[in-house]
C-alpha cells in the first residue's frame, strides 16, 4: 500500500506583518555573520576545491596561468597589429584587464551554482547559506592570486609610468569587487536554483559582456559613443583597477559608478535574500 | 540538556517542475493574465507535514515510522535544522550531527580519510582536532586501504561506513539517521548499535527513521507514526509499532483518511 502527502493548492504565501519581515532580515543578517565567522570552514573548502579541481595535473592552478599567458601573448599580438598600437602600449592594459576580467566572470559564472553545487551538504547539514558564497569568492580569489603574477611580468618588460602611491587604490578596488562577488554569487546562486534556465543565460551574457567591455580595446576609440563603454558597470571595476596600474587618470564616475551598482547590489539582495533564504534547501 | 521541540510545525513546499521551473513561463504569467497565469500559479504545494507537535528529551531513542511518502525524510530535515518550518515553531538545543542520505555531502573526488576531515569540518569540527581523531574513525570502518583512494570507487555499504564513523567521531547531543542506514551488514550494525547505545547512555539522543520494525524496537524507546504528514500516534515504541502493523492491515482510521483526501 502507498500513499503520498496531501497535495493542496493554494493562492498565495504572502505573510505580509512587519515583525515577520524584520525577523526574515534578522535572520538573514544572522546568516551573513555566521558564516562570516566560519571563515576556517570556508577557506580550507576552498582550498580544497582547487586541490581537487587539479588533482593528478602538474602544474595545478598554474595551468589557469599559463591559459591566461596564452590568450594574452595571442590577443595582444593581433589586435596591436588591427588596433595599429606598439605592443608596449597596448600588451599591459590587456594583461591587467583580462587577468581581472576572468576574476569577475568566474565569480559570475560560478555563482549560478552557487546553491545548487553544494546541494549535497545544504540538505545534510545546517549551516548559514552565506557560507557556500563566502567559499566561491574566496576560492576566485585563489586563483586570481596565481594569475596575478603575470602583471608585474608584463609591467616590468613593458614599464609603465606608474604612481606608485596611487597602486594603494588596488585594496579598497579589490575589497569591492570582493564585496560584489558576495551579493553576485548569493543571488544568481538563489535565482539558479530556483530557475534552471538562469546558468546558460547568465553564461551567454558574461560572453558577450566581455566583447562589450574595454578589455582588449580602449574606450576612448569610441569616440562620441563612449557612452557604450561608460554605461557598462564592468567597464568602471576595469578601469578602478587597471587605471592606476598603468599610470592614468582613473575618472571619478568609474568610482562612483562601481559604488552605486555595490550599494544597490548588496541592498537588493540582502532583500532578496531574506525573503527567500528558508527556500533555497527546497529549491536545490 | 539536549533536546528537540515541535510546535504547531508544518512544512509546506511547491514542487518546482516543468512549467515553474522556467523563467519565461513565470515572467509571462506575470505580465500577462490569462491562460498562462493559471498555468505557473498552478504550481502544486505539497504539505509534506501538518501541525506536529511534539519534544524529544535527553536520553530518549526516538523513532518515526510511516508508510511511504508520510512525512519521515522532511521531519528529520526539519529536526537537523535543514528545512525552516514554513509555519510553526522549531527549537533545539545541543550539537547535532545527521545521517541523512547516503552519500552525506561527500567529495566523491576525495580519498575516504580527506571525506573524513571534510564531514568533520561541515559538523564544525577544526580539521586540526579531526586529524587527531581521523586514525580511530579509520579503524571503525574497517575501510583499510579503502580510505586512500577515491570515495566514488565505494560501494554502498562502504559508504554507510565511512558516513556513520565521521559523523559519530564525537559523540553528538543529537544523532539523526534515515533508513538507509539499514543498507550496511549484520556486523556493522552491530557495531553501530553499540556505539549509538554508548552515546544514549551519556544523555543524547537519537532519532532514527525506519521501516524495519525489528530494528526500530533494538534501538528506540519511543516513537511517532506519521500518516501523509500527521501525527497518527506518539508513544513507547511498542504502542507506536503496534498502530503501524494496524496501520498496513486496515488501512488509516476513517476521519482522517477523507480528512487528508480533502486536503
Amino acid at each position: 500500500m502507498t500513499s503520498s502527502a496531501s497535495v493542496v493548492n493554494f493562492e498565495a504565501d504572502e505573510s505580509t506583518a512587519l515583525s515577520a519581515r524584520s525577523d526574515r532580515i534578522l535572520s538573514a543578517a544572522a546568516d551573513l555573520l555566521d558564516g562570516l565567522s566560519r571563515s576556517w570552514l570556508w577557506t580550507t573548502l576552498a582550498h580544497q576545491d582547487l586541490k581537487l579541481r587539479y588533482r593528478g595535473s602538474i602544474l595545478g592552478p598554474f595551468w589557469q596561468t599559463i591559459t591566461t599567458i596564452v590568450m594574452i601573448s595571442s590577443i595582444g599580438v593581433i589586435y596591436a597589429e588591427l588596433f595599429h598600437t606598439r605592443l608596449e602600449n597596448y600588451l599591459p592594459g590587456l594583461t591587467v584587464g583580462l587577468v581581472f576580467w576572468q576574476f569577475i566572470s568566474g565569480m559570475i559564472i560560478e555563482g549560478c551554482g552557487t546553491f545548487s553545487s553544494v546541494q549535497g551538504i545544504i540538505q545534510q547539514v545546517k549551516l548559514p547559506f552565506s557560507l557556500h558564497a563566502y567559499r566561491l569568492v574566496y576560492r576566485n580569489l585563489l586563483v586570481l592570486l596565481h594569475n596575478i603574477v603575470i602583471v608585474p611580468i608584463v609591467l616590468v618588460i613593458f614599464p609603465q609610468p606608474i604612481a606608485w602611491p596611487r597602486v594603494l587604490e588596488l585594496g579598497p578596488g579589490l575589497a569591492l569587487i570582493l564585496l560584489n562577488g558576495v551579493w553576485v554569487a548569493i543571488l544568481l546562486g538563489m535565482i539558479s536554483a530556483r530557475f534552471r534556465d538562469i546558468p546558460p543565460i547568465v553564461a551567454s551574457i558574461v560572453q558577450v559582456a566581455f566583447f562589450a567591455t574595454p578589455i582588449f580595446w580602449s574606450a576612448d576609440g569610441l569616440g562620441p559613443n563612449r557612452w557604450l563603454a561608460d554605461f557598462n558597470p564592468l567597464s568602471a571595476v576595469i578601469d578602478v583597477i587597471r587605471a592606476p596600474l598603468l599610470g592614468q587618470p582613473t575618472s571619478p564616475y568609474s568610482w562612483s559608478l562601481f559604488l552605486i551598482v555595490t550599494a544597490l547590489g548588496c541592498a537588493g539582495t540582502l532583500v532578496f535574500f531574506a525573503r527567500f533564504r528558508a527556500r533555497v534547501a527546497f529549491w536545490v | 540538556m539536549s533536546f528537540l521541540r515541535l510546535r504547531d510545525v508544518s512544512i509546506e513546499f511547491p514542487i518546482y517542475q516543468g512549467s515553474s521551473r522556467s523563467l519565461k513561463k513565470v515572467l509571462l504569467a506575470s505580465s500577462t493574465r490569462g491562460n498562462l497565469g493559471r498555468d505557473a500559479r498552478d504550481r502544486i504545494n505539497v504539505r509534506a507535514l501538518s501541525h506536529l507537535s511534539f519534544e524529544v528529551r535527553d536520553g530518549e531513542r526516538f523513532a518515526l515510522i510511516g508508510l511511504n511518502g508520510a512525512g519521515k525524510t522532511t521531519l528529520l530535515k526539519v529536526l537537523a535544522g535543514v528545512y525552516e518550518p514554513t509555519s510553526g515553531r522549531f527549537t533545539s538545543s545541543g550539537r547535532v550531527s545527521s545521517l541523512l542520505d547516503t552519500n552525506v555531502g561527500f567529495n566523491f573526488d576525495a580519498t575516504g580519510r580527506e571525506n573524513i576531515i571534510l564531514r568533520g569540518m561541515y559538523m564544525g569540527i577544526h580539521p586540526r582536532e579531526m586529524r587527531e581523531r581521523a586514525a580511530e574513525v579509520a579503524e571503525f570502518t574497517e575501510l583499510g586501504d579503502y580510505l586512500d583512494m577515491p570515495v566514488r570507487t565505494y560501494s554502498a555499504g562502504m559508504m554507510i561506513r565511512l558516513a556513520f564513523a565521521a559523523s559519530t567521531c564525537t559523540p553528538p547531543d543529537v544523532l539523526i539517521m534515515d533508513e538507509w542506514l539499514t543498507a550496511g551488514d549484520a556486523q556493522f550494525l552491530e557495531k553501530a548499535q553499540r556505539r549509538v547505545e554508548s552515546f544514549v547512555r551519556t544523555s543524547s539522543i537519537l532519532v532514527l527513521a525506519s521501516h524495519s520494525l525489528e530494528l526500530v524496537q533494538q534501538w528506540c524507546n519511543r516513537g511517532i507514526l506519521l500518516h501523509q504528514g500527521r501525527t497518527l500516534m506518539i508513544g513507547p515504541v511498542e504502542e507506536v509499532v503496534a498502530a503501524y502493523r494496524r496501520l498496513i492491515e486496515f488501512g488509516a482510521p476513517a476521519g482522517l483518511a477523507t480528512e487528508a483526501a480533502g486536503g
